[in-house]
């Protein structure tokens, strides 16, 4: 395939170090992924405050578009999480805000989505995972082991049923990056496999540059699914966080 | 690829602890990103090349850092107040409005209170003025009956005196009548209280024949 002049298909989650830096024996260059992590928190930033500055009675379209994200987020912690979950809104909103800015800003062709990668969803599970699991403990102390212990199952199977419940609990943070990382990895996989596939067929010249419509089409209608995950996806990740929290809050 | 993963994980402590719990998530990953990254240049998925992972989490956990502190600081708060405001203007005004809408539907209570009333009141001024003028019209009207009565009443007397008095002077012109006529007929004299006499005695026996 590369010999044909096609560039992998993941090519595009290279990391590409922009400023060189290193701390304690580490590389911590400022990189490509770094630039649109900044760049999701800028512009998410700069809209919202700019969206904000009248704070008018009766909203703008900006106003507006940024007051229905707050109620989106704060409607979603006060269903999934409850009035105790009031604290951790700010976290709740920088999480969907920096994920959904993420995802959007992805979509732009020559940007770089950040969050295809692993090290960077897996972390952000593991922080929201320990974090939830620390609340449980300061919160219910020894009494949060009770979690794993589901209530009015039979004496003979709560054995088995407490380890599916620890294995289920230690899974979170796997299945809850895993998720975003491989819908983000295979939306782009997928979305660089056509429109390779339509430079190909058009670079053959002639007739059969008409056969490059069919990949392009498909491009198109797979961008907009993609909008879609990218949106989806943020809302999955920051709806989990807030069921953990729950579960963490009010155990069960 | 795997065995890359391992001698690099001897870099640090940190990551091999971050690869370990990852391990079985990406698994399935990895070996659908070996498949996509085909040609013997390729190295893999990017995303598994661990010299990358220091950098991408130390500006994830500043980046976001920064981020949560602009957003808990700066955006929520602002959004909230500007929400928070809305809501306390609404329900002032809505508050506002009952209340105006509960006066608005006294003081239409009290106007209609007024003009039944008012109505009332007309209705029974109206009925007293007709009472007061049929009874003046009723005084007036017996007050002309009475003058009325006595007026024919002294008509009626007048009537009669004129009568009696015609029919006195009826019976005198009757009796010189009578001597005339004796005296051109006969010659003779008569005098004037015989014929006054007869003609008295002569009207009564016709007065009778005259009431028929």
């Amino acid at each position: 395939m590369a010999s044909q002049g096609m560039h992998s298909p993941v090519e595009q989650f290279e990391i590409k170090p922009l400023i060189e830096l290193t701390a304690g024996g580490y590389d911590i260059s400022f990189t490509n992924s770094s630039l649109f992590m900044l760049l999701a928190i800028a512009v998410s930033g700069v809209f919202l405050v700019t969206a904000m500055r009248q704070g008018e009675l009766v909203p703008g379209r900006m106003q507006g578009a940024a007051e229905m994200m707050y109620e989106f987020v704060a409607d979603m912690v006060r269903s999934n999480v409850g009035s105790e979950g009031r604290a951790y809104f700010p976290f709740i909103f920088t999480l969907f805000v920096f994920l959904l800015f993420g995802n959007m800003l992805g979509l732009i062709p020559y940007s770089y989505t950040f969050t295809s990668q692993i090290i960077v969803t897996f972390f952000m599970a593991a922080f929201v995972f320990v974090g939830v699991t620390v609340i449980a403990l300061f919160k219910h102390g020894l009494h949060f082991f009770s979690f794993f212990v589901p209530a009015g199952a039979p004496k003979v199977l709560i054995p088995f049923l407490i380890v599916i419940e620890v294995i289920s609990y230690f899974v979170r943070p796997v299945s809850l990056s895993v998720r975003l990382f491989a819908n983000m990895l295979a939306g782009h996989t997928m979305l660089k496999v056509f429109a390779g596939l339509a430079v190909m067929i058009s670079g053959a010249g002639g007739i059969a540059m008409a056969g490059s419509l069919l990949p392009f089409l498909a491009l198109i209608g797979l961008t907009g699914l993609e909008v879609l995950v990218a949106a989806l996806q943020a809302y999955v990740f920051t709806i989990l966080t807030c069921m953990y929290l729950n579960d963490a809050l009010h155990l069960h | 690829m795997v065995c890359k993963m391992g001698t690099d994980m001897a870099k640090s402590g940190m990551m091999r602890c971050l690869a370990l719990v990852t391990g079985t998530g990406l698994s399935l990953a990895v070996t659908g990103g070996q498949a996509l990254a085909a040609g013997p240049s390729e190295p893999g998925l990017p995303q598994l090349d661990i010299s990358t992972w220091p950098s991408q989490i130390f500006w994830l956990v500043v980046i976001f850092g920064v981020g949560y502190v602009m957003m808990a600081k700066v955006v929520t708060p602002k959004i909230g107040t500007v929400l928070e405001d809305r809501r306390t203007r609404l329900d002032g005004d809505l508050g506002k409005a009952r209340e105006a809408s509960a006066e608005a539907a006294k003081i239409r209570a009290e106007y209609e209170a007024d003009l039944e009333a008012a109505r009332n009141d007309a209705a029974a001024f109206a009925r007293q003025a007709a009472a007061e003028a049929a009874e003046k019209a009723a005084a007036v009207e017996g007050k002309a009956d009475k003058k009325l009565a006595s007026k024919v009443a002294s008509a009626e007397k007048k009537l009669a005196e004129a009568k009696a008095e015609a029919m006195e002077n009826l019976n005198t012109v009757a009796a010189e009548a009578a001597l005339d006529a004796v005296k051109g007929l006969t010659g003779l004299k008569a005098t004037k209280a015989q014929a006054d006499k007869i003609v008295k005695a002569t009207a009564k026996a016709m007065a009778p024949q005259e009431a028929n």
